[in-house]
């Protein structure tokens, strides 16, 4: 074995025994998962993608501002500030920094809604699904009108080539670029050995010109926000293959006062439950309801008009208010009325 | 209402570093006071506030919906936070690029949820039910797994309505789709907890019965005994409803009474579809006599707690002319299916009298019913009032054939029905009225002649004016 071999397997000895203690944990979490959501291999893949793009995204960006307008000069940080490789992903995984709840979080959610928009593709072609953006082009309010033709340039900027995961900076929420932002930062300082004053500087840069108004979820809340407040009793019910899927979520959390994350997370849940009972708070009918579940389900299931006919509205609307309580409010009312009342049923 | 601002352009304001609202325009500064703040001072607008905070804290400008409320409304808005620099001192602009103002009064209809609240505010439960009285949705205070236990099963399932003789007019106000007031009732199991109800009848939007939303507020106990003396005084330490038909009988007999009236009623009112003339009818004749049995088990039921030495009634302050009016209002649907006019006396009026509101009510609904039930179509029935010798008293007249004089004082004795049957009477309404009107101090008498009507007079003591 020759010596560089020997110090790899050294080193990967080495690397596993300081993460042994984590192996149970890890083998735990797939035996016995705490949620009945099933994450699929390819949600599990695109994930991965997502985030690398999103890190090599935000890394590129410094490197340019740090380089261009900040005068740093290391070879490292030129050539990913013009499009050469990243190099602080590893670095980032490896220090556990990129496992933060809310990066996770918005990972799972954004995974989620690659998984819709393929179940919608199974139900209407691309070009039915993209001219469904032109619709509210010609709308009589011109504020209307012309959040549309945002919504439509954010949406054409945001798709990338078929079968690859994109992601656009722009549309990255103003938290998860904060929050991957300094790791990288961090990790570019100690990789190219640059001052760290010079970097920081960069990535506030970057931050404070991050326009969140131009991301697609904004511009999509936008236009629910001025579609709802023009709409009349003649319009018809959200729909995500009449509205588009980002319009229809954003639509639907505006008229639940949920958030558009909320929803498309209640997508992924078994039976799609929490999803339906939003629907019945929000007062769709039957016909809609039954349409929207068949448009977004991976055709494993069935709703029924009966099942849907009979849930209850009052305690629909009541489950829902619970829903749009703070997360940290739901989390500790849930605890304590596990530990201390045991007798709440929601 | 809601108003929508086109904004020609967007609202501007500017924050410091410690949050203090440096400038805003006009819109801006008016929501700004009306939330409690002062010139120069933290901007009060708790979701502006955060949204700044949480954009200083990132050090990124965020473009996000905000909701405000003031005392006049709630103001939906979208904004921008713009940080001059990356340096942490500098002062953060505002734009509002959307404001749009909604009325409270408009909040206040859309939002059922805001009654809820309210009613859980006061320690008031509420309950749904549909057009057949069964539960559809119940937030009751206590134990909230029963709430939903008690979903699809009938009301009379869950709750005893008491005193006794409340229940048929319980039923017959939900077959005239008539508001329900201060009814009680108890649990039927658990804490047995007794509440108050309040039932408005829902209308749908094809302009059909649709079920009711009661209110109910907890009873207290305390005062349960002293209103509820005539039905549960204790002897003993026995009750009086702890007997045959008080606690045992009459609900067994209630619950499935109730069931199939209110069953029979959707069938006949044709809610759950279109259905054949003659079954409707069918349905009709079931609601019927079920009503007519339910109105022999609560008669029974009081016949049992009057002929108790221990049954004494209450002495309320009533006025037996708004009390007239509530017995005809009662009738009033079944007055007019005969095209029975009720001629009642002014309402500015009053005959202060005393005796218990409920008993006297009983009374006055048992001879207007009567009066109804044997008077010929298109007659008046008359109801007057009179005071003398301290006695207050009111006459109900009606236009029928009469009662021969031997017969007059015969049918005030149990079970008496002078011959007739299948009217729906079960003989003992009369005796029961004059058992109360004496129980009062009063009493209940009739004058006839064969042919040309029947009055019936309650008389009870009179009550100085205040």
């Amino acid at each position: 074995m020759d010596r560089t071999k020997q110090n790899d397997i050294i080193r990967r000895a080495r690397a596993m025994a300081d993460k042994a203690s984590f192996v149970a944990d890890d083998f735990a979490q797939v035996l016995f998962p705490r949620t009945d959501v099933v994450f699929n291999d390819r949600m599990r893949s695109n994930a991965q993608q997502y985030l690398h793009g999103a890190v090599n995204q935000i890394e590129k960006r410094i490197c340019e501002i740090a380089t261009r307008d900040l005068g740093a000069t290391h070879e490292m940080l030129q050539s990913i500030g013009q499009g050469g490789d990243g190099q602080s992903f590893a670095l980032l995984e490896h220090g556990g920094l990129l496992n933060q709840p809310e990066i996770v979080q918005h990972l799972f959610v954004k995974t989620q809604q690659m998984e819709l928009a393929a179940r919608l593709l199974q139900k209407i072609s691309q070009e039915d699904l993209e001219s469904t953006l032109t619709r509210h082009l010609d709308h009589e309010d011109p504020p209307v009108a012309q959040a549309a033709m945002g919504l439509l340039v954010a949406q054409s900027k945001s798709t990338g080539p078929a079968g690859e995961v994109a992601v656009s900076l722009a549309d990255l929420p103003p938290e998860i670029v904060y929050a991957i932002a300094w790791p990288v930062t961090a990790a570019l300082a100690r990789l190219s050995a640059t001052p760290g004053s010079r970097l920081q500087q960069a990535a506030e840069r970057l931050l404070v010109e991050h326009d969140e108004s131009a991301g697609l979820a904004r511009k999509a809340e936008r236009l629910a926000q001025l579609l709802e407040q023009a709409k009349t009793e003649k319009d018809p019910a959200p729909h995500p293959m009449k509205d588009g899927l980002a319009l229809f979520v954003a639509r639907l959390a505006r008229q639940s006062g949920l958030t558009s994350d909320q929803i498309v997370t209640f997508t992924a849940e078994p039976n799609m439950a929490r999803f339906i009972v939003v629907l019945r708070a929000a007062g769709y009918p039957v016909q809609d309801a039954l349409s929207i579940y068949a448009a977004l389900d991976s055709g494993d299931n069935i709703l029924t008009a009966a099942t849907y006919g009979e849930l209850d509205r009052d305690r629909s609307l009541d489950l829902v208010s619970r829903w749009t309580a703070p997360q940290a409010y739901q989390n500790a009312d849930r605890i304590l009325s596990r530990d201390h009342l045991g007798e709440d049923e929601r | 209402m809601s108003t929508a601002r086109k904004l020609a352009e967007p609202v501007l304001g500017l924050v410091d570093a410690d949050g203090l609202l440096l400038s805003a325009d006009p819109l801006l500064m008016r929501l700004h006071l009306r939330c409690g703040g002062k010139e120069g001072g933290p901007l009060a607008v708790p979701e502006l506030a955060a949204l700044c905070r949480l954009s200083r804290r990132l050090g990124m400008n965020l473009s996000r919906p905000v909701q405000a409320s003031d005392d006049d409304c709630r103001i939906e808005m979208w904004v921008e936070t713009r940080l001059a620099s990356p340096e942490r001192d500098q002062p953060l602009s505002l734009s509002i690029i959307d404001w749009k103002e909604y009325s409270h009064d408009e909040s206040d209809k859309i939002d059922p949820a805001r009654d809820r609240d309210f009613d859980r505010l006061e320690g008031r439960g509420a309950i749904r039910t549909d057009a057949a009285l069964r539960i559809i949705a119940q937030q009751m205070p206590g134990n909230v797994a029963r709430n939903f236990d008690a979903i699809g099963r009938s009301l009379l399932d869950i709750y005893d309505v008491i005193p006794p003789s409340a229940h048929a007019k319980l039923l017959e106000a939900v077959a005239e789709r008539q508001p329900i007031r201060n009814q009680r009732v108890r649990q039927k199991s658990g804490e047995q907890a007794l509440f108050l109800m309040q039932g408005q009848p829902l209308i749908n939007k094809a302009g059909l019965f649709a079920g009711y939303r009661f209110t109910a507020t907890p009873d207290d106990p305390t005062q349960n005994q002293e209103v509820g003396d005539a039905d549960s005084k204790s002897v003993g330490g026995k009750l009086i409803s702890d007997s045959l038909f008080g606690m045992q009988l009459g609900p067994a007999l209630r619950q499935p009474l109730g069931k199939i009236i209110a069953n029979a009623e959707t069938i006949s009112s044709k809610l759950e579809g279109p259905l054949r003339g003659d079954y409707a009818s069918y349905a009709k004749d079931i609601a019927s006599a079920g009503r007519h049995l339910l109105d022999l088990v609560n008669d029974l039921s009081d016949l049992e707690a009057i002929e108790r030495p221990e049954f004494t009634v209450a002495g309320d302050d009533i006025d037996l002319i708004d009390l007239a009016h509530r017995a005809a209002g009662l009738l009033a649907v079944k007055a007019a299916d005969h095209q029975i006019r009720l001629e009642l006396p002014d309402k500015e009026l009053k005959l202060p009298a005393c005796g218990e509101f409920r008993r006297s009510l009983q009374i006055l609904v048992n001879l207007i019913g009567n009066a109804i039930r044997y008077s010929p179509d298109g007659s008046v029935i008359k109801l007057a009032v009179a005071a003398d010798q301290g006695f207050a008293r009111i006459t109900v007249s009606d236009q029928g054939d009469g009662i021969a004089a031997e017969d007059q004082e015969r049918i005030f004795e149990k079970f008496e029905r002078l011959g007739r049957s299948g009217d729906g009477g079960s003989g003992l309404g009369l005796f029961i009225s004059r058992r109360l009107a004496r129980a009062m101090g009063g009493s209940l008498a009739v004058e006839s002649v064969a042919g040309k009507g029947s009055t019936f007079t309650l008389s009870l003591p009179e009550r100085k004016k205040p």
